[in-house]
């Protein structure tokens, strides 16, 4: 059995036994987290999906804020059907990090993340400053239409699942090749005929639509959003998140966002003094698994893929991810 | 100064490049034309002005005067990437490459702009592989590769573009003497085969007045001399140049 096949059957099943728990077994507390863990998976994987073009965006908070204030809008002002809202959310972040990428990519490095970082607080304070969305105290009642209220958790692990699995394929596709070419050596792509902003604008509008989508589920699964919750903190949690799961693979960014979002759920109990824990998890983490949790997964799993396909992994050396 | 080629319009003409950088003036004024089929080669001593050609043609500089002729069509201020979808292709003295990527991804993203069929991409990368002598590493990470063969692969990447005028700079530099004979028929047979102009820009003199028809000599950012290999390298400006004056 060729091992892309296996890892799809596996991902199926995990798949299932995810959304089975998460529909019947885990409560409402239970559901909450797996919640948190979903849209907590897609900020991480939209920072990293920026990653592969070498930037860290920290405006993915912004994004992400843009996401959640827009998918309130649509279904408290004007009682649109979630799945309106989310796309309105994720076309929305989009949308924005166009334009914001359209001036501020043709930086890079230090700058770029400067720049990005900047943006975050600069879209946090515009939300304090907006009375119709309740400025500093934010906006509540954030319910999906009646109908789909109980299934709410379920669609949130579905929509997260999907979108993974998109970001995903495109990283694995020949768009994926350039975004890591450019990563690499951004003079190079030029020299070949591509144009290197066009594509990194690309690239930061599908991880803007990710992220936008991902604060729609944050806001509706929370009920309540405010501006404090899109400071640029969030992409400083998704960057640990990645850091921690592995910033090789995508799987890294979700298996950061479990174990950070449950190891949380503990430690919720000491208040601000929570940061300090997250903070020592990145350290340790870049000190002794420099590739994250997906890196000891697949050590582990190694022996038994080889048990399963002899043929040596050809196809995984020629698009091994840059750290 | 005659064409080679008689009666053929010129692949590339410059006119009148200057090029400033602050106080320095790195390109003065410097005109030449590249004619079909051609290898023309750009000699100078160190600081001559070479590299900033090289970025000038290829759009990574904008001249601060001059014009620049493609194939008739005026290309001055066009960006690196449309400079290279017209089929003027440059490779990079250092930094050539894609290093933490296989060979075969490296030659893939070159083909991205100009190839659109999955398969007709893979052909490409194996054609061009097969022409550069990577075949056996298609695999490898290019930071992983021994010197030789990243030369090669900085020029496989141009050359899977199927450019009309390829810029090579210094793409021989740190090959052994049979490293460079091997690459200099590559060379060769790359024009054969496509029916290309190469502009090659050298250190190597053995090399460049093996390979090249023509020859331009910068020096101080003005064109110092330009003719055959023969008549440049008998040219008492040259010599002094490189060698200094006898006082």
């Amino acid at each position: 059995m060729p091992r892309n096949s296996v890892g799809m059957l596996v991902a199926a099943l995990a798949a299932l036994a995810v959304l089975g728990y998460t529909r019947f077994g885990a409560g409402d507390f239970g559901a909450s987290v797996i919640m948190l863990i979903c849209v907590n998976a897609l900020a991480a994987a939209s920072l990293r999906f920026v990653m592969l073009v070498g930037e860290l965006n920290v405006a993915t908070a912004a994004f992400y804020g843009i996401g959640a204030y827009v998918s309130a809008i649509a279904t408290v002002w004007y009682g649109l059907p979630l799945p309106v809202a989310l796309i309105a959310a994720g076309l929305a972040g989009a949308l924005v990090s166009v334009l914001f990428g359209y001036v501020t990519l043709r930086t890079k490095g230090a700058y770029f993340l400067l720049v990005s970082f900047a943006f975050a607080e600069v879209a946090r304070l515009v939300f304090t400053r907006i009375d119709a969305i309740g400025a500093n105290s934010g906006m509540t009642g954030i319910f999906p239409a009646e109908p789909l209220a109980l299934w709410y958790p379920t669609i949130t692990v579905v929509v997260a699942m999907a979108l993974l699995a998109g970001l995903y394929g495109l990283e694995r596709s020949t768009l994926g090749t350039v975004f890591r070419a450019i990563q690499n050596n951004d003079s190079v792509v030029q020299s070949v005929g591509l144009n290197v902003l066009v594509v990194k604008i690309l690239c930061l509008a599908v991880a803007s639509f990710v992220a936008g989508v991902g604060g729609a589920l944050h806001a509706h699964a929370n009920n309540v959003i405010s501006p404090g919750d899109f400071s640029f903190l969030v992409a400083v949690f998704a960057l640990a998140y990645v850091k921690i799961g592995g910033e090789g693979h995508i799987l890294g960014a979700v298996m950061g966002a479990v174990f950070l979002t449950v190891l949380g759920q503990y430690l919720i109990s000491l208040g601000a003094q929570e940061a300090i824990f997250f903070g020592g998890a990145l350290v340790l983490a870049m000190l002794i698994l420099p590739d994250g949790l997906y890196g000891i997964a697949e050590r582990l799993t190694r022996p038994l893929l080889r048990a399963l396909d002899r043929t040596p992994p050809e196809d995984s050396v020629k698009r091994s991810t840059a750290a | 100064m005659s064409a080679p080629t008689g009666t053929a319009a010129p692949v590339l003409t410059a006119q009148g490049l200057q090029r400033r950088f602050g106080g320095i003036m790195a390109v003065a004024d410097v005109s030449f034309e590249i004619w079909p089929n051609e290898i023309l080669g750009l000699i100078g001593p160190n600081g001559a002005g070479k590299s900033t050609i090289f970025n000038l043609l290829s759009g990574f500089y904008r001249p601060h005067n001059g014009r620049l002729r493609f194939f008739g069509e005026d290309i001055t201020g066009r960006t690196p990437s449309q400079i290279s979808r017209k089929g003027l292709v440059r490779t990079f003295q250092h930094d050539s490459l894609l290093r933490d990527m296989s060979v075969y991804d490296n030659i893939l993203v070159a083909t991205v702009s100009t190839v659109r069929d999955r398969q007709a991409r893979h052909r490409r990368v194996e054609e061009t592989a097969d022409l550069l002598g990577l075949t056996d590493v298609l695999a490898e990470l290019a930071r992983n590769l021994p010197h030789g063969h990243q030369r090669m692969l900085g020029v496989a990447i141009a050359l899977a573009t199927r450019p009309k005028l390829l810029c090579l700079d210094e793409c021989l530099t740190g090959l052994n003497l049979t490293e460079v004979g091997r690459a200099l028929e590559i060379i060769r047979q790359i024009r054969e085969e496509f029916g290309i102009a190469i502009l090659f820009v050298e250190h190597n003199m053995r090399a460049v007045m093996q390979i090249c028809d023509r020859i331009v000599v910068l020096h101080h950012g003005l064109l110092l001399a330009e003719g055959t290999p023969e008549e440049v390298s008998r040219d008492p400006k040259v010599l002094e140049a490189y060698l200094g004056s006898k006082r």
